[in-house]
């Protein structure tokens, strides 16, 4: 296992060092003492186990295809930001814009995330242990999200399409998303994801799609659009 | 961007290294505000008031300090005295602060009361983080709670008095670090002037101290000014005020600015990026990123020893 203490170099360097790692054919990679910097192991194309022994600051993981990446500790803003494939686990909390516009892959927290976690998700699995804050999986449009715990308010805000499920209670559901009902099999496979990341929760979640009300434009509005114009 | 820092020892041992605490915070966020820096400390305290007065560039300055003390005791006895950087700082017997500040202030108009409190102090200047140690000898302050700025300027000017914390003009013992913008400033400025208040900026982060002190002074604590200032401040904010005996923090409700949280059974550690909490409390504790619109207080034994932190009016 290739390892890389942190603590004496840059980030520029510490992002590097991942790299000659890999490119010497290393494809298990621990990091020490991240100290809670910014943009560590980003843009990773390569199919490797990265561990970071304590907490990231943003962007940790952000722009990976093929990462495996466990943080044991907590992540700042924007973590696994644009992910295209893998998987980025946070054993603590997250904080805003968790897994913001990933294609691909699979996010895992399993604290709670702050705001807007999931925003613009185009594909991929976020799951979160604990609760979620204010907007969560705002203008997503595909993928799923599983909240163990409780949501925030403006839930789902304008999502075109994509899942969310809630264990726990909903602040208040955002503009056009809506309560759906979820079949026997699907709460199976939400049920299957959680044991399969080890995440604890609820037996029972509510599913929360989109209305598809905003998804055309409606002549009624017209007239709000000409004060707005 | 801006980095803001605050440390609350829960035990009021006003003997703890806050100051030191404080440095290696700032330092940590020194790469989000590089212009200038500033630490706002609690300390032991005095019965009767500390003076931190800005000098100011015009004129002799051994001439203008010399001045403002003679000043500052036609109002009340001075105890102590001394230059420090660019500041002076007084120790003066009790007396009417709104007084001391005017008759400080006419020795000219760039001189300015910086901060003046029982508990708090305030140096801030142009310049890195470690500056402020060379200057003031922060890393040797103790404290029971206190805040700190590194500043990004982005709208008004970079001098000493641009800088932050603030301490809320009138108000003693109250002060703010903020990181964000207050969009409705302008206006509520008017107003402000409009009822006597002087502005000694053109920084946005000023009105923060003097709407929690307005507030204050309408017999509101600080955790009710806290919450309304959530509804009441439009903008994009984080930010931290404490007085002499509370400390808390308040974020607007979109979640436009990072702010975390830590709390230990000894201590609570805040900052805007985690790598200041790193600096401040090594790697045992939680961190949480404040909810959109949340406020949390603690209060030093004697007036409430528990926490009292409630999500802010929803936001939907």
């Amino acid at each position: 296992m290739g390892s890389i203490d942190c603590a004496a170099l840059s980030v520029r360097q510490i992002n590097e060092s991942i790299r000659h790692l890999i490119d010497a054919g290393e494809r298990k990679i621990a990091l020490r003492n991240p100290g809670a910097r910014h943009n560590l192991a980003v843009a990773i194309l390569t199919d490797v186990a990265i561990t970071i022994d304590g907490p990231v600051g943003y962007y940790a993981g952000g722009m990976s295809d093929g990462i495996r990446l466990t943080i044991h500790g907590s992540a700042g803003w924007g973590v696994a930001e644009c992910l295209l494939s893998g998987t980025v686990v946070v054993d603590g909390n997250a904080g805003n814009g968790a897994a913001a516009s990933i294609r691909g892959g699979t996010v895992v927290v399993r604290g709670d995330v702050a705001a807007r976690a999931g925003v613009a998700m185009k594909g991929g699995l976020l799951v979160i242990g604990g609760s979620c804050g204010y907007m969560t999986g705002f203008m997503m449009q595909r993928g799923r999200i599983i909240v163990c715990g409780d949501a925030g308010d403006a839930l789902a805000d304008s999502m075109y399409e994509g899942v969310v499920y809630v264990g726990g209670d909903i602040a208040a559901l955002g503009s056009d998303a809506v309560i759906s009902e979820a079949s026997a099999s699907e709460l199976a496979e939400v049920r299957a994801t959680l044991a399969h990341h080890g995440v604890k929760g609820p037996t029972a979640f509510r599913k929360v799609v989109s209305g598809r009300k905003l998804w055309n434009y409606d002549k009624k509005d017209m007239e709000t659009w000409k004060a707005a114009f | 961007m801006c980095g803001i820092a605050g440390f609350f020892d829960k035990s009021a041992a006003s003997g703890a290294g806050t100051g030191a605490t404080l440095l290696r915070m700032l330092t940590a966020l020194g790469c989000r505000g590089p212009d200038s820096a500033g630490i706002a400390l609690w300390g032991q305290g005095d019965d009767g008031l500390i003076v931190r007065v800005k000098l100011g560039d015009g004129g002799d300055r051994e001439a203008r300090w010399r001045e403002v003390i003679r000043r500052a005791r036609r109002v009340a006895r001075v105890r102590a005295s001394k230059v420090q950087g660019s500041l002076l700082r007084l120790v003066v017997a009790k007396t009417e602060p709104a007084d001391l500040a005017a008759a400080i202030e006419r020795v000219a108009p760039d001189v300015e009361v910086v901060s003046m409190g029982q508990r708090l102090e305030i140096v801030k200047q142009v310049g890195a983080p470690a500056g402020l140690d060379a200057a003031f000898a922060v890393s040797q302050w103790t404290g029971t709670h206190g805040l700190g700025h590194t500043r990004l300027s982005t709208e008004s000017r970079v001098d000493l008095s641009h800088s932050q914390p603030f301490w809320a003009h009138g108000t003693p013992d109250l002060a703010v670090v903020h990181n964000g913008h207050i969009c409705n400033y302008h206006r509520l400025r008017r107003i402000y002037e409009q009822e006597g208040v002087r502005f000694y900026t053109e920084n946005d982060s000023e009105i923060i101290g003097l709407y929690l002190a307005r507030q204050l002074a309408a017999g509101r604590t600080l955790g009710e000014a806290l919450r309304t200032s959530v509804n009441e401040l439009d903008g994009s904010f984080s930010y931290l005020a404490a007085t002499a005996d509370a400390f808390g923090f308040a974020k607007d409700r979109f979640s436009l600015k990072p702010l975390i949280v830590a709390e230990s059974e000894g201590c609570v550690a805040i900052a805007n990026e985690e790598v200041a909490l790193q600096a401040a409390l090594g790697g045992r504790y939680q961190a949480r990123e404040a909810a959109a619109g949340a406020t949390g207080l603690w209060e030093l034994p004697g007036r409430a020893s528990a926490r009292r932190a409630r999500r802010g009016p929803r936001a939907a």
